[in-house]
Parts: structure tokens; sequence; C-alpha cells
């Protein structure tokens, strides 16, 4: 059961990959400016879960509520520190300040933890588990589990509470929402709280296995761009397929002399088959699905009735 | 009594005066009318009440409070309802949800008063859980008019609600207006069509160039020259 086993590892990364992305659109949404710092908010979720578990000695589990609330809060010092003051500007300026956010993350976090990779604790325990024949790590499994439950929280916070509808209608319209009494600064603060958390979230579910270093922001946030671009800029279910398919590939295409040992007898199979090609196939794909669908995968052309 | 109260109210665009010195007021549970062609500055007036454009100079109070200074949700919250021009409902949520989004009481409250939206507009209880944008114009304006009144306002704002709508259903939309006024809510309604406007208005403020031409009570305004000079331009 080669391949049930390569999908859970593909659920298992790309419903990580999706928190990171959901952040990111979210906050895309809410100010039409593009946050840079989302990859950096990972990589400060990952240390700060490392954090975490040397004080309390729990499992990553126990600790995710904590590192939930401590990320929210570090979402809104970047709001009100990288947005805020440039709300009124073009969008551009606060793609600038988040850069200089995602800079300042990584320095404190080199003075902080150093240069050495560092492994978040697991959700529940090392080990593996066996069910159905497929045969999967426990860490695996219980990230699907965990960020299906925070997509299902996201949700049902949308649609089924008055601050989710509050953050919507903020980003749809900022001056309607204004004149039916939402205080939108108030709301676009949330909204990057609510992303930090996310890209916490990930950050503990990802450095268990990748490990954390104060650099590896850069890579996610990379991630989450091009799951944006292919799924639709701003489309929130094309950010979850797109994160899903990102991890397809980088599950599956290094896999492939495995599924189809034909491939084996390819000259230098080792090398067209390598985590490096796979970056570079996969850039190469986002390149083409760009010039074919320019709105993305999942994107529509046009929501405006004519 | 007087609710909404504004006083030589003048709003620039750059260096172009869009009002100058325009005072109108309307009391409460009264229906005013604010007529003049397009570019007269009924919209400018509108915005500069809720909060979405900033005056250069002048009064506005509400319910003798000066708004000056407050923003636009403050005001919202104080009892202003606003109902654009362009309607702007919220494109990609239900008609239920942009009617829940508006509204700041209770979960009870909330229930209360989308039963009574969906009794005032029964063709937008039909159709609550589908995306605002797919909704016809009329329902569009209907559920806008809806999202503006969830709050119990004191005062609505209605900016050109008959902007694309057909005769039909342009009396439908103003034939609401009554039965709002009934409600406890003040109305000052922009409309370039002055005969139906004044149809349902107590009142009427004939505004031409950013200012104010004439006013009085609507059955006059009906029958003067000067309302028919303003609109064919003269």
């Amino acid at each position: 059961m080669a391949i049930a086993q390569l999908l859970v590892e593909v659920l298992a990364l790309g419903a990580a990959y999706a928190l990171v992305a959901l952040g990111f659109v979210l906050i895309l949404n809410a100010t039409g400016a593009v946050n840079f710092a989302q990859g950096d908010l990972v990589m400060a979720g990952g240390f700060g879960a490392v954090l975490l578990a040397d004080r309390l000695h729990v499992s990553g589990l126990v600790l995710l509520p904590a590192l939930l609330a401590g990320m929210a809060v570090l979402g809104v010092v970047v709001a009100l520190a990288a947005y805020m003051p440039l709300r009124r500007r073009p969008p551009e300026a606060v793609f600038i300040s988040t850069i200089a956010v995602g800079i300042i993350l990584q320095n404190v976090a080199n003075r902080l933890f150093g240069a050495e990779p560092v492994a978040t604790p697991p959700l529940f325990g090392a080990g593996r588990v066996r069910f159905a024949g497929v045969d999967a790590s426990v860490q695996s499994v219980a990230i699907i589990g965990v960020a299906a439950l925070l997509i299902a929280a996201l949700y049902t916070l949308f649609t089924h509470t008055q601050f989710g509808r509050r953050l919507r209608a903020t980003a749809y319209d900022r001056d309607m929402a204004m004149a039916i009494g939402i205080p939108v600064d108030r709301m676009i603060a949330g909204t990057f709280a609510v992303a930090a958390a996310l890209a916490g979230a990930a950050g503990l579910l990802l450095s268990n296995t990748f490990f954390v270093t104060p650099s590896s922001g850069s890579d996610y946030m990379i991630k989450a761009y091009i799951a944006v671009v292919i799924g639709g800029w701003g489309s929130i279910r094309g950010a979850v397929a797109g994160a899903l398919l990102i991890a397809a590939f980088e599950v599956l295409y290094p896999s492939l002399p495995l599924l189809v040992p034909a491939l084996l007898w390819m000259p230098s199979s080792d090398a067209v088959f390598s985590q490096t090609t796979s970056t570079i196939v996969l850039d190469v794909a986002v390149l083409l699905i760009l010039v074919v669908r320019p709105q993305g995968l999942f994107g529509e052309a046009a929501r405006q009735r004519p | 009594m007087t609710l909404l109260s504004i006083e030589a109210l003048e709003v620039r665009y750059g260096a172009v005066p869009a009002l100058r010195g325009v005072s109108v007021t309307v009391g409460a549970g009264e229906a005013v009318a604010l007529l003049g062609a397009n570019g007269a500055g009924k919209s400018t007036l509108m915005k500069a009440v809720i909060g979405l454009v900033r005056p250069a100079a002048g009064r506005i109070l509400f319910d003798g409070r000066p708004l000056e200074g407050l923003r636009a949700d403050r005001r919202a919250r104080m009892g202003v309802g606003y109902c654009p021009e362009g309607r702007r409902v919220f494109a990609g949520m239900t008609v239920r949800e942009n009617l829940l989004v508006a509204c700041w009481g209770g979960g009870r409250q909330r229930a209360q008063r989308i039963d009574a939206m969906f009794a005032m507009f029964p063709a937008l209880a039909a159709r609550q859980g589908v995306l605002a944008w797919q909704l016809s114009g009329g329902q569009q304006q209907m559920l806008a008019i809806g999202r503006s009144l969830m709050d119990a306002p004191r005062l609505l704002l209605l900016d050109e609600p008959s902007l694309g709508l057909s005769p039909l259903l342009t009396d439908e939309v103003l034939g609401r207006i009554p039965a709002i006024v009934a409600g406890g809510t003040a109305v000052l309604l922009a409309e370039q069509n002055a005969a139906k406007a004044l149809g349902v208005c107590s009142r009427g403020v004939v505004l031409k160039l950013g200012q104010v031409a004439a006013e009085g009570r609507a059955a006059d305004l009906a029958a003067s020259d000067e309302v028919r000079a303003a609109f064919l331009g003269g």
C-alpha cells in the first residue's frame, strides 16, 4: 500500500501548508495587501512551540492553545506596527513593511535561538499506526486531524459568528462595513491575529519533521504564495486546494521511481527525481498554469452580475 | 423635534466644491426628499452625514449631538442607517448573512429583525441562502435597504434607491418608505425621480450645483416651476 501511505503524507503536508496559505489569503482579502511576513510567522510559531515545550514539558497538542493565543497577540502587534500606519497608502507599502517585519522576526529568532535547526515536539508522540492496511506515522495522522480541526473552526468562525461575518464584510467593502457600524481597524487587527495563529499552528505541525531555523520562513512564504496564485488570488477554497496540490507534487514527484520502477532505468534518474529538481519542476508548472489560466485554477474571472 | 440638523455644510473634492453652505433638517418620524440632478451633491451630503467624506466647514447634529470627529462606525451605532447609491451589498455573503452582519443586538433580536425584513421584502425570504451578487438588481436594492434597517436606526439615509430599476420596481421600493417611517425611522431620500420621491415624503429639498435651490412641503414642490427648472437644467 505504498500509494495509500504516500497519500497520508500528502494530506499531512498539504493540510499544514493550507494553514499558512489561508492566513495569507485572509489578510490579502481584508487589506488588499500581501503579508510577506506570513512565512516568518510560521518560523516564529515553530520557535514559540519549542520554547513552550522546554518550559512546560508537554506534547504539542497540549501546548497548541497557548501557541495559538500567543501567535494571535503577535499578529495584532504586526498589524499595529506594519499595517495601521500605512493603511491609507498603496498596498505596496504594506508589502514592504511586512518584509521588514519578516527580517526583524528572523533576527530576533537568530539572537534568541541561534541558527541551529531544532525540532518542535510531536503532537501526540512518535511511533506509527496501522489502520486498514496503511502504515503511517502518528505525527502525520495527528497533523491531518489538527489541521482539519483548525480549518473547520475557521469555517465556523466565518459563517456562524457575528465576529466572523464582520471580518468578511470588512474584506468585501471596508467603507460599507464602517457604515453599518463595524470598527474596521479592529477587524483588520483581528484578521492578522487569525492569520498569525494559523501560521503558528503550521510552524508547530511542520517543524517536528522539517525542523525550524531562523531562515526557514521564506520557503513557507513561497509555498503559500504559489498555493494562492494557482488556487486563484483571493480564493479561500483555492488556497486550500493549491496547498494540497503543492504537497502532492512535493511528496509524489521524488517518489515516482518507487511507484513506477521503469523510471529507475532512466539515465541519471537520481538527479531527475531529486528534491532540487522537484522544486524546479514545480516552479515551471506554476508558470505554465499561469500562462494557461491567469486567474488560477479555481479563480473566477468575474464575480459581478452584468 | 429635529433629529438631523445640517448647518451651512461645505464639502470639497480637492479644489472642486461639491456642497456650498447647505442646510437641511429632518425631524423625527419625518420623510424628506432630497432632490436634484446628477451631480447636484445629494450623494455627497449623504456621505457627509454617515461620515464617509469629511466636510470643509459647517456642522452636522444628530439628535442634538455634533457628529464632527466621529468615524462612520460610531455614527452608525448612534442610529444613523446608510443605504448607499449602487447598493454595495457584500457580494460573496448570502442574503441572510448580509442582514445578520448589520445587526448589533443579541441572537433573539437578530432573529426578530430578520423576520421583520423578510416580512417587508418577501422576495428576499425566498432567496435567503443565495449569494448577494447573484440577486437581481431590484432584489439587491431591497437587500441593501433591509441591511440598513437591521439595527433599527432612527434615521435612514437612502441614496438613489431607484437607480437602475424598472418603474414598477421603483414603485415597489419607494412604496416601502411610509412603512419604514411608521416603524419609527425617519428617512432622508435622495432621488432623481422627483415626482415619485415627493409622493412618499412630506417635505422636499432641491439641490442644484451644491446649493439649496428650493425647499418646502412635498405638495407645493411637486407643483413648483423651480423644481422643474432644477431637473431640466434651467
